[in-house]
């Protein structure tokens, strides 16, 4: 007879699942085919990252009309499957475009702390890469750079479309170079994350 | 061919106002053209004490219709004379603009014929120097109820250049970042463009570690 | 009902630019707004002082970016007051082409950009491409696609290239065919008519008390406009006036101001084609850079104690520069320049206007005041 609250479920899916994991994962380990495995699924994954990199809609200044340009129909950059997104959680192109002034670098470095691995940074502009010609100027940060770990410079001012967009496909070739998984090639960022502040 | 303000109009506006506020004490007015290159305008430039200006600004607005404040200006002379450290510079505009009427609930555009503007429709620059002593706190009365163009002009000024406005109702940072120091404004002439070193102005030159100023101020 | 402030961040894909507005709400309306803005400021006052007459007007491009012409001419004619300089004619129908050719391309990027604000996105690809085409002139003028640094003190740098004025011709025709497929497209559209009229009423002596100019006031039935009340350059030789348009009894609203700019761009295109016909010495001959028809000799140094007071029409309001001479160098810097934008002076006005409205009036409002951040923050 039956007590109250005995399990009466000799078949703990908990327990299943874990017990089927480990014999697969045993399995394909002994017959290696975790490695072809592994390289197939990185491989598919760094093909579907660079081909479809998601940047924030954020324009700081003059470099953000050149951005808007490059989405617009002479410089199509969709095409490249670059698609702007709204949200930082969306993203995962960080595409700096304008000086960064003592104000904003506080929620830039908010915004980057936001966007989930694996994400890059594009510093695009004069402006980005060194402050630009504001770089003797009291409020301007020397570059996105001493803030936020950038990956592509862009140079110009601003940088023409195409350049944008081949700023895009250097981004990709570095994909390729460094695979998708990013963790042991740059640190974490130590700055805390404060949510509900201001 | 386009219609535009003739430059004599313009100078008999002008002189009308300079002899009307001429009777005021402290002030100095005349009648200066200007060219840029091209048309000439005739533009009043006024000189005036800072305890007149209050008046100045308000005869100003109820009697030559002076509505439209453009821009305030603060600049620091710090090799000047003793009661010129300080500069405030006016510029006001008056532009002839009125509500349009409306007849039988549809409002009748107002297309003012630029040929043959006269009178209180007539636009005119004025442009008032304002000179204050040399303090540590260099103030003026405000004008924020006369003209409401010229609120955030003051604060930027404020902001910038150091000089504060009497009156004036909530004062508060709007281009420098709203933790910066108190008695820091960076248009002042005794601070470099730019402080590479840690002691200079203050101890984190990129500014992230400061607590907030006017914390009560912003919403 | 719970009231409560919403901060529509500086990260924000409606605001056009970087800036805070802060809204006070309660349930669905608006209750109270508060701008925030500095997240561009780029100190380029205190700049200019350590700079050349010259060296100053790249900055003066940067400044509202989607307009770069307008305003380093802005700063030309200032400079010129301030040194007294005489510009020969050809120059200044040069320069009214140019800037009357970058008052069309900023029209066009607040037409496209307010197109998704209000839903419709078609809009942006289309504005954008005809804004293409006038970057191509100002890019033949001017040598680049944004930043032109194209006047200089006492004339312009360049002439017209050859067969720029027949490529001009051209493409200002076909986009004067082209202004009537958005004029469809957006007075067509049932949704942009019911969000963008009766939404954000500004009444004219209100606007000039507040410091709103341009535009924003032209659409509320005054035509006062800069270039005919305080007039520069060669507007009195050609044959146009400023676009108004009929506001309702409680004032312009959202539909007024999108209508003006349409307005203000045809007019625009038809001043570039005058003037390319009054050109004097013609649009087809072709002068040497710092050839006296184009450019003249300008002093360098403003010894203390001068000053230049420019107001000007900018594609987004009145527009001044006040520069007082006497700066390093000996006078070869200027000791302070001072400049006002008129989007600085309107946002606290649009953040008025919204009281009273719901939250979803906030895009529509805000992008028909049509700000541009670069020039606000300095």
């Amino acid at each position: 007879m039956a007590e109250d609250g005995q399990n009466y479920s000799v078949f703990n899916s908990r327990m299943l699942v874990d017990v089927v994991g480990d014999v697969t994962d045993e399995a394909l380990k002994a017959s290696r085919m975790k490695d072809v495995i592994g390289v197939l699924a990185g491989r598919v994954f760094n093909w579907g990252q660079r081909k479809s990199l998601f940047p924030l809609h954020l324009g700081i200044k003059c470099c953000a009309l050149e951005m808007a340009a490059a989405g617009a129909s002479r410089f199509d950059a969709e095409r490249f499957g670059v698609f702007f997104r709204s949200s930082p959680r969306q993203c995962d192109v960080r595409l700096v475009n304008g000086p960064i002034s003592k104000k904003f670098a506080v929620p830039i470095v908010r915004l980057w702390e936001q966007m989930p691995e694996p994400k890059w940074c594009i510093a695009m502009g004069e402006c980005a890469i060194s402050g630009g010609p504001y770089f003797q100027s009291y409020n301007v940060l020397e570059g996105v750079d001493t803030v936020i770990p950038v990956d592509v410079y862009i140079p110009g001012c601003p940088p023409r479309p195409e350049a944008l967009i081949d700023g895009f496909d250097k981004l990709r070739q570095k994909i390729i170079r460094i695979g998708v998984d990013v963790d042991d090639v740059r640190p974490e960022s130590d700055a805390p994350v404060i949510i509900g502040d201001e | 061919m386009g219609k535009i303000v003739s430059a004599s109009v313009q100078k008999d506006a002008a002189e009308a106002i300079v002899t009307s506020i001429s009777e005021v004490a402290g002030i100095k007015a005349e009648v200066v053209e200007r060219s840029s290159g091209t048309h000439t305008r005739n533009v009043v430039v006024v000189n005036s004490s800072p305890t007149s200006w209050r008046s100045l600004a308000e005869k100003l607005y109820s009697d030559h219709a002076v509505d439209y404040c453009s821009m305030i200006t603060g600049i620091h002379w710090p090799e000047g004379d003793d009661d010129r450290k300080w500069e405030v510079v006016y510029h006001l505009l008056r532009t002839g603009v009125r509500d349009p009427p409306s007849e039988d609930g549809v409002v009748q555009p107002i297309i003012v014929n630029p040929s043959t503007v006269r009178g209180f429709g007539t636009p005119v620059e004025i442009e008032v120097h304002v000179h204050l002593t040399d303090s540590r706190t260099p103030s003026i009365d405000s004008v924020q109820d006369i003209w409401v163009g010229a609120d955030w002009n003051e604060k930027e000024t404020w902001d910038l250049v150091g000089i504060d406005f009497d009156g004036h109702d909530g004062m508060r940072r709007v281009l420098l970042p709203h933790e910066t120091p108190r008695g820091y404004h960076p248009l002042q002439k005794q601070h470099n463009l730019r402080y590479h070193g840690f002691e200079e102005m203050y101890d984190d030159a990129q500014g992230f570690m400061r607590k907030p100023d006017d914390v009560g101020k912003i919403k | 009902m719970a009231e409560m402030w919403i901060s529509m961040g500086p990260q924000h894909p409606m605001t056009h630019g970087l800036w805070t507005l802060k809204v006070k709400v309660d349930g669905e309306t608006v209750v109270d707004t508060e701008p925030d803005l500095g997240y561009i400021h780029r100190g380029v006052e205190k700049i200019c002082e350590a700079r050349d007459f010259t060296q100053i007007t790249t900055y003066c491009d940067r400044l509202c970016y989607a307009s770069a012409n307008t305003w380093s001419h802005s700063y030309i004619y200032a400079a010129a007051d301030l040194l007294e300089v005489e510009v020969p004619e050809r120059a200044e129908y040069i320069r009214l082409i140019a800037i009357e050719i970058q008052r069309i391309a900023s029209h066009l990027m607040w037409l496209g950009a307010y197109g998704p604000d209000i839903g419709n996105l078609s809009i942006m690809v289309w504005c954008l491409r005809e804004r293409e085409m006038m970057m191509d002139l100002l890019q033949e003028l001017g040598g680049s696609r944004m930043h032109y640094n194209f006047p200089r003190i006492g004339g312009v740098k360049r002439d017209l290239p050859y067969g720029f004025a027949q490529r001009a011709r051209a493409k200002l025709k076909l986009f004067l065919n082209r202004i009537q497929e958005y004029e469809a497209l957006y007075d067509e559209s049932t949704i942009f008519l019911v969000r963008s009229q009766g939404v954000g009423y500004a009444k004219p002596e209100e606007m000039v008390n507040h410091g709103v100019s341009g535009p924003n006031l032209r659409a509320a039935g005054v035509n006062y406009d800069v270039r005919w009340a305080h007039p520069y350059s060669v507007y009195s030789e050609l044959d146009w006036s400023a676009p108004v348009e009929r506001s309702s009894i409680k004032g312009a609203d959202c539909y007024d101001r999108y209508r003006v700019r349409v307005e203000e761009m045809r007019v625009s295109a038809s001043m570039a084609l005058q003037a390319l016909d009054k050109i004097p010495g013609g649009a087809d001959t072709h002068y040497e850079p710092e050839d006296p028809m184009i450019l003249a000799k300008a002093p360098s140094r403003a010894p203390e104690g001068t000053s230049g007071a420019h107001h000007f029409e900018d594609s987004r309001g009145e527009s001044m520069f006040y520069i007082a001479g006497g700066g390093e160098g000996r006078g070869k810097q200027p000791y302070r320049v001072s400049i006002r934008s008129p989007i600085f002076i309107t946002i606290p006005f649009a953040a008025k206007c919204m009281i009273g409205y719901k939250v979803a009036d906030i895009p529509a409002i805000m992008g028909s005041f049509d700000p541009c951040i670069g020039e606000t923050d300095r």
